[in-house]
């Protein structure tokens, strides 16, 4: 057994920021459907569990697993905050933009508390036990946040109009997290060699296979690769495998027209790399034992900032196809 | 265990496996199984337990699972697989680079995505409420919330790989402001980028590979429900469960070592789990002191196992937990010869 030795403030020179985004959008079903439904028309439901009522409402009986009978029963609108915490920096998630509370609040009618947020100028004014109404949101989807907040008092804070006429079955999460990566130092190495236009590699010392640039180990001998281990690839090669692909218009993706992607066998050396584009070839011509040769980017090119790096892909030579059938077993 | 490292979870890994499987006098090719525990939310990065294999050897291929746990549910499955008995040696893995991105936007991705993660509701949130909740109920003062923060920092102040350690002055650390009301910045846990890794055998091969090897003799993990507003959140019913179904009213416990991720957690999960008062908890500072998540359970593992390795010790006790306000429990109780 072992933990990282490591301690203190590490020196971090380089990061990228990158931003995921998760667009999910899911279905309610049968029991969270109709609660999404009942707060767009400003109302909250639970589910009876025996004796119990739970709210917000839940498909199976927490305490058996056994799947529900379908029985709602309206509670709230107003309820008594359990326990609460206090939010003094919110985050874009969060449904107020200004200091505010967490809650859980047990609305009337249920046994069971809902978690939501208290809209109060200031933490004084926040006591466990206090009674709470909701602010019904103008704009409802039948989503969680249509209520706006609660309020301290009896009486919810209703908008009138805007009911749909129909029950909602799909909800929008929209989060995205920021991170700020690490760039290694190999990674960086990588870049500048290409932008010197060099084709780099990493050599195993141990059992001698080449890895990319930016590898950092050997995942067969774990070995650590760095500067050392550097060794210059020549900058022609052959298609050994490739895939066509038809654009699928995700978020992100900017091809709008099908492409091919090539694993090149690099000469001389035991070095595939993987999904390289191909240019100026139509997806029709693409063929295992076809001649490449890298293409670097033009001055023009370089310095368009929106292009991601200087290796533009792979171009034919023209040379006669390698015709060695066993080229198709390289793909890695 | 850093606030920072440039290092990606798969070097990080590949230094704790190298780590442990040089201090249990083997190499990678001896080890039959693997299984990391790691989440690719954290990471920021699909697929990144994939990448991570890299830091295990896996040529030839080799017998290897994943787990989006803490570490210490990788070591359960390792040794569940052990069970199985056609196979002798086991790695379990735990890695995490938390401090690429703010928690407090990370952690609503593990929540309930229908009444939860769209309002934002982080895990300090969450916990800030259920130290409330036992605050009111007279359980528990932040007096003693803070004398818990000043206890695990001088305990930690031994520990070479702790992140947050001194000598603190319980008025000047409740003079501070809240965080989270009613949690401040001393109740919580630091962020931190670590990995750790855990090398277990069948007790055969065991005895074969060191003298005095220290035994798993107890090991459960039970669930509750996931929304804290379902739940009691005075105690953990899930960690009552653990604890004894791994055994631990059967003999004396000298030393728990707890995920007690929250200051208000160590006194909850010592009363759930039924330790006494002569038991020593968190002698390694605990998660208050380094918290690289997905890793600090198995961490608990490892400092519990040091107890009986290193200091003498003859029966000890890990926990971890995962989900809001201590949703998840897990309990491994190891022995001495």
């Amino acid at each position: 057994m072992r933990t990282s030795h490591e301690r203190g403030i590490a020196e971090v020179t380089i990061t990228v920021e990158s931003t995921i985004k998760f667009p999910y959008k899911r279905s309610l079903g049968p029991v969270i459907g109709p609660f999404m439904t009942a707060l767009a028309e400003q109302r909250f439901i639970a589910i009876r569990s025996g004796s119990r009522v739970i709210c917000p409402p839940l498909e199976w009986d927490p305490e058996t697993a056994a799947e529900l009978p379908r029985d709602f029963v309206d509670v709230g609108p107003a309820g008594t905050v359990c326990t609460w915490s206090w939010v003094s920096r919110p985050t874009e998630q969060h449904p107020l933009d200004r200091p505010f509370a967490f809650a859980l609040i047990k609305l009337d009618g249920a046994d069971t508390a809902l978690t939501h947020v208290v809209d109060v100028e200031s933490i004084d004014q926040m006591s466990t036990g206090m009674r709470v109404a909701p602010r019904w949101r103008a704009e409802r989807l039948g989503h969680i946040t249509d209520v706006e907040a609660f309020v301290p008092g009896e009486e919810a804070i209703t908008v009138n109009g805007g009911v749909p006429g129909e029950p909602v079955t799909m909800m929008s999460y929209d989060a995205s997290i920021t991170y700020k990566i690490p760039v290694s130092d190999n990674t960086i190495k990588a870049h500048e060699a290409t932008a010197q236009g060099r084709l780099v590699g990493l050599k195993c010392p141990v059992c001698e296979r080449i890895y990319a640039r930016d590898r950092g180990f050997c995942p067969i001998d774990t070995v650590e690769l760095t500067d050392d281990h550097e060794v210059e690839l020549p900058q022609r090669g052959v298609v050994t495998s490739y895939t066509i692909i038809t654009p699928v218009q995700y978020p992100g993706q900017t091809e709008t027209e099908p492409f091919s992607r090539v694993m090149v066998l690099i000469d001389e050396i035991d070095v595939v790399m993987m999904y390289q584009p191909l240019v100026d070839v139509p997806v029709e011509d693409v063929r295992i034992g076809m001649r490449v040769a890298v293409v670097w980017a033009s001055e023009a090119e370089k310095a368009d900032a929106g292009r991601p790096g200087n290796l533009v892909g792979w171009m034919p030579t023209g040379e006669p196809d390698n015709t060695d059938p066993s080229l198709a077993n390289r793909i890695m | 265990m850093e606030r920072h490292t440039a290092k990606s979870e798969t070097q990080m890994l590949l230094e704790v496996v190298s780590g442990a499987v040089d201090d249990a006098g083997i190499t990678r090719a001896d080890v039959d199984f693997t299984c990391a525990g790691s989440c690719d939310y954290v990471a920021g990065v699909p697929f990144s337990f994939v990448q991570n294999t890299d830091a295990i050897g896996a040529w030839p291929p080799k017998s290897d699972s994943h787990v989006e746990m803490d570490g210490a549910w990788a070591l359960y499955e390792s040794w569940v697989r052990l069970l199985l008995g056609d196979m002798d040696i086991a790695l379990a893995m735990g890695s995490g680079r938390s401090s690429t991105s703010d928690p407090a936007i990370l952690y609503p991705m593990e929540m309930d995505p229908f009444y939860l993660a769209p309002l934002g509701a982080d895990h300090a949130n969450l916990s800030a409420m259920q130290a409330r909740t036992l605050i009111d109920s007279g359980m528990l003062t932040e007096r003693q919330m803070a004398e818990i923060a000043v206890r695990t920092r001088r305990d930690a102040k031994s520990n070479p790989l702790a992140q947050v350690s001194g000598d603190f002055d319980v008025e000047e650390l409740l003079a501070a402001d809240y965080v989270n009301a009613p949690l401040r910045l001393h109740d919580m846990p630091p962020i931190t980028d670590g990995a750790c890794a855990v090398v277990i055998a069948r007790a055969d091969k065991a005895r074969e590979l060191c003298e005095n090897p220290v035994w798993i003799t107890g090991f459960a993990h039970y669930t509750e429900l996931h929304n804290p507003g379902m739940r009691d959140l005075r105690s953990s019913t899930a960690a009552t469960l653990a604890a004894k179904a791994a055994g631990v009213d059967e003999a004396p416990i000298e030393v728990a070592e707890l995920q007690a991720s929250f200051t208000h957690e160590e006194p909850l999960l010592v009363e759930a789990m039924g330790l006494g008062p002569e038991v020593s908890v968190n002698p390694s500072g605990g998660p208050l002191a380094a918290n690289p998540i997905m890793a600090t359970g198995l961490v608990r593992v490892v400092e519990a196992a040091r107890q009986i390795r290193v200091h003498g010790r003859h029966r000890t006790l890990a926990h971890s937990s995962s989900g809001p306000c201590l949703q998840q429990n897990l309990v491994c109780i190891m022995e001495g010869d």
